[in-house]
């Protein structure tokens, strides 16, 4: 009979629910130790988040500072820190160039310098950059202002990192 | 460039770049208005660490010169000038000194070279978009200051200072 078929003598139920919840206290072991081990894997992934800077119809032809927020973990702290880059439009394309001088790191100016009109100008030991960002022959730094990867959604603009370029 | 054994291997390597010092003057008090005293303290290393980042290529930030308030103020000045000469034998042309106690106000005239002293803001009941406003318009209008500085001599170090 049906009813003889579907019997689980007292054994059984003992042996399935000890199964069922040592099946559960292992999981609840492995699966933190298992997310610790690939976690590193799963972080890197997550550096490279755009972060919203500026709006469209902010920009104007003439380079314009905006900062930004980014979160840096180092060995000790999680810290928000300010980033800045200079960002312009140029017909339709749109540039954004990381601040850092590539010769030492300063922070690089547009058009502070009397004597260097429309250039970008490290007060450091006089390093400068055209507006696209390429260096100036003869002035210390030896390749162009790295350039932010770029994103533009619904008229907002979006940072990620400072790309490297190399000099033309 | 900071004060990391990290940031000191790319002094090492680019030290004819680096000639200039900013050490920051933090003062202690624990009788006499305290939190003033750390007040100051936190603004002079706000300001030093943005003019750092500024300036990131050419200047070192020195572990901070910290002293008693009531410490005798020829010891106090004593002690300083002994730091600037040790820097200056060693390679740093320029120095700044970044303070927000005003008793160094009171003896610029003995220091050997430039004081930058900007009196603190109480920064703590601030908005932190507006935080970073203040700093950002103390430091546009200390930049010119400091390139200024590079534009002209280093200032000479007399033995003659020891013994103010």
């Amino acid at each position: 009979m049906s009813e003889k078929e579907h019997k689980v003598s007292r054994r059984q139920f003992l042996s399935y629910s000890l199964m069922g919840v040592g099946g559960f206290m292992a999981a609840a072991m492995i699966s933190p130790m298992v997310r610790f081990a690939l976690d590193p894997a799963l972080e890197a992934a997550g550096e490279s988040d755009f972060v919203s800077v500026a709006t469209v119809d902010q920009l104007t032809e003439e380079p314009q500072r905006f900062t930004f927020q980014v979160t840096v973990e180092d060995a000790w702290y999680t810290s928000d820190q300010s980033r800045t880059a200079w960002i312009y439009r140029e017909g339709d394309n749109i540039i954004a160039l990381s601040p850092t001088c590539t010769h030492m790191g300063c922070v690089v100016n547009w058009d502070t310098n009397e004597e260097f009109p429309n250039q970008f100008f490290c007060p450091c030991h006089d390093g400068r950059f055209e507006k696209s960002g390429q260096n100036v022959p003869n002035t210390p730094p030896t390749r162009p202002l790295d350039v932010y990867d770029m994103e533009v959604r619904d008229g907002t603009i979006y940072l990620g990192r400072p790309i490297q370029r190399n000099s033309v | 460039m900071k004060w990391t054994t990290e940031q000191m291997d790319m002094y090492l390597k680019a030290k004819e770049y680096v000639d200039t010092a900013i050490i920051p003057l933090i003062p202690l008090d624990w009788e006499k208005d305290p939190k003033g005293k750390v007040s100051m303290g936190e603004f002079t290393s706000i300001l030093t660490d943005q003019l750092e980042t500024q300036f990131k290529g050419r200047v070192f930030q020195i572990a901070p010169f910290t002293y008693l308030s009531q410490e005798d103020e020829d010891d106090r000045l004593k002690r300083l000038v002994a730091w600037d000469h040790h820097l200056f034998d060693n390679g740093f042309k320029h120095i700044l000194y970044v303070t927000s106690d005003s008793e160094w106000k009171k003896v610029e005239r003995n220091l050997p070279d430039m004081l930058i002293w900007i009196p603190s803001l109480s920064l703590e009941s601030m908005e932190d978009t507006y935080k970073k406003q203040i700093i950002d318009q103390q430091l546009k209008q200390l930049i010119p200051l400091i390139a200024d500085k590079w534009q002209g001599e280093p200032v000479k170090r007399g033995k003659e200072e020891y013994n103010t």
